[in-house]
């Protein structure tokens, strides 16, 4: 009994060990993986795109779908324009956050606030380029025939109550993120996907301008 | 002294009278309330929480398990969970979750009385009774602290407002209107003690049928 019992951990810590996105293996060249990723980002001046959000709540079977426009631009500025099914606007310029719906409008600095510090912080670095330079996060790449799937696991007990991995897709052709998943401890999580990406086309800094 | 007992006993037989007391006795059948229950199969709102010049807004979930218990789950739009509470098919309730900023012994049970009002959880430890006035009709329960007082139509065909009152003023105001199928569009909660108010509005949730 006591065997059979040791042969179970063992099998289980192992599965634990290699637990990797489902069609994915670990990237076989990480090095230039990296070179890539940074090289485009670095290219990248602004992206316009849309996105849809889905919060997935596992225990209750629901998914809570929302929709609209998401636009960046070098350096730490980000707009995220929500339209359905309610109207919200985030705004994320160089350290402050400015959300307005339909009843009110109000400017958070995110320096005085930990957890959107780090929601600006992973929004801007996924999208930027700079993710495996965050302290925050240990980071594992996979990869299958059309992207690379990066794992980052919060290493902070902050950050850890709040999430327990965030998944980053990106497009192996263009190097573009495709999702990012925030996944919580219960299991429930958010997926964030972009689609219609247009990059670098103009986009007016009055679009992240904070009232 | 024989002054000071005097003084003493009207101070607490003033203290004693209830919330209703002007109201006039009524006749008839209490258990019709439940005709007026809301049914939260699964309803998705638009939140908005002002507490003490702070203003909060999001989304609140409110669904029915299989298991006949009810949850109600809040996010902000970005998807940052905020609370998952539960009342099991007995009326026990159950704090899945609740953010460290929000977990405190006040905040969830003033959350939890908000919350079994509009529920209608009429589950009392005294007993019932009908009181009226000019225009209405008042289903009040007593609970262990407080009584729950559902304000209808002569008729009792119309829900006009909920309150919690203390031994002696209504401490709690509640509206839920524009039902479809059992479930009301605009529900608003409003703290008399203290600056706390709840609105909800519901959402539509075909987003892409919308298009």
């Amino acid at each position: 009994m006591r065997k059979l019992f040791l042969i179970l951990v063992t099998f289980f810590t192992i599965q634990l060990a290699n637990a990797q996105p489902s069609g994915y293996q670990a990237v076989k060249d990480l090095p230039k993986f990296k070179e890539q990723f940074s090289t485009v980002a670095k290219k990248t001046e602004t992206i316009k795109s849309d996105f849809t959000q889905e919060k997935n709540l596992s225990m209750l079977s629901e998914k809570i779908t929302s929709k609209g426009k998401f636009w960046f631009k070098k350096n730490n500025l980000l707009r995220m324009e929500y339209n359905k099914p309610f109207e919200y606007l985030v705004v994320l310029n160089n350290g402050n956050m400015y959300v307005k719906d339909k009843q009110k409008e109000s400017k958070i600095s995110t320096k005085s606030n930990k957890l959107f510090q780090q929601v600006n912080k992973i929004t801007i670095d996924c999208v930027q380029g700079t993710i495996f330079d965050n302290k925050d996060f240990v980071t594992k790449v996979y990869e299958n025939k059309s992207s690379y799937a990066i794992e980052l696991s919060p290493t902070g007990k902050g950050l850890k109550e709040l999430f327990s991995s965030i998944n980053v897709v990106v497009d192996k052709a263009a190097y573009a993120v495709n999702s990012i998943e925030m996944v919580e401890p219960s299991g429930d999580n958010t997926l964030i996907s972009f689609t219609n990406k247009e990059i670098n086309t103009p986009i007016p800094d009055a679009l992240f301008t904070i009232k | 002294m024989r002054c000071l007992l005097l003084s003493s006993c009207l101070l607490l037989l003033f203290s004693c009278k209830t919330a209703y007391k002007e109201l006039q006795p009524a006749n008839g059948d209490i258990a019709a309330l439940e005709k007026l229950r809301p049914n939260f199969t699964s309803a998705l709102y638009k939140a908005e929480i002002n507490v003490t010049g702070h203003y909060l807004s999001g989304l609140l979930l409110i669904k029915k398990l299989p298991d006949n218990s009810t949850r109600f789950l809040f996010s902000n739009e970005l998807g940052l969970k905020f609370f998952d509470l539960e009342f099991n098919k007995d009326d026990q309730f159950k704090a899945h979750y609740v953010i460290k900023q929000m977990n405190k012994g006040p905040v969830i049970k003033t959350l939890k009385k908000d919350l079994e009002l509009i529920m209608l959880n009429t589950k009392t430890t005294g007993v019932p009774y009908l009181r009226k006035d000019a225009n209405s009709l008042y289903h009040i329960f007593p609970k262990v602290k407080g009584t729950y007082c559902y304000i209808t139509d002569m008729e009792q065909k119309k829900l006009e407002a909920m309150e919690i009152a203390s031994p002696r003023k209504p401490i709690v105001h509640a509206i839920m209107k524009n039902y479809t199928n059992g479930i009301p569009d605009t529900i608003g909660i409003t703290h008399k003690n203290f600056n706390f108010t709840i609105g909800l509005k519901k959402l539509e949730r075909k987003i892409d049928a919308a298009e």
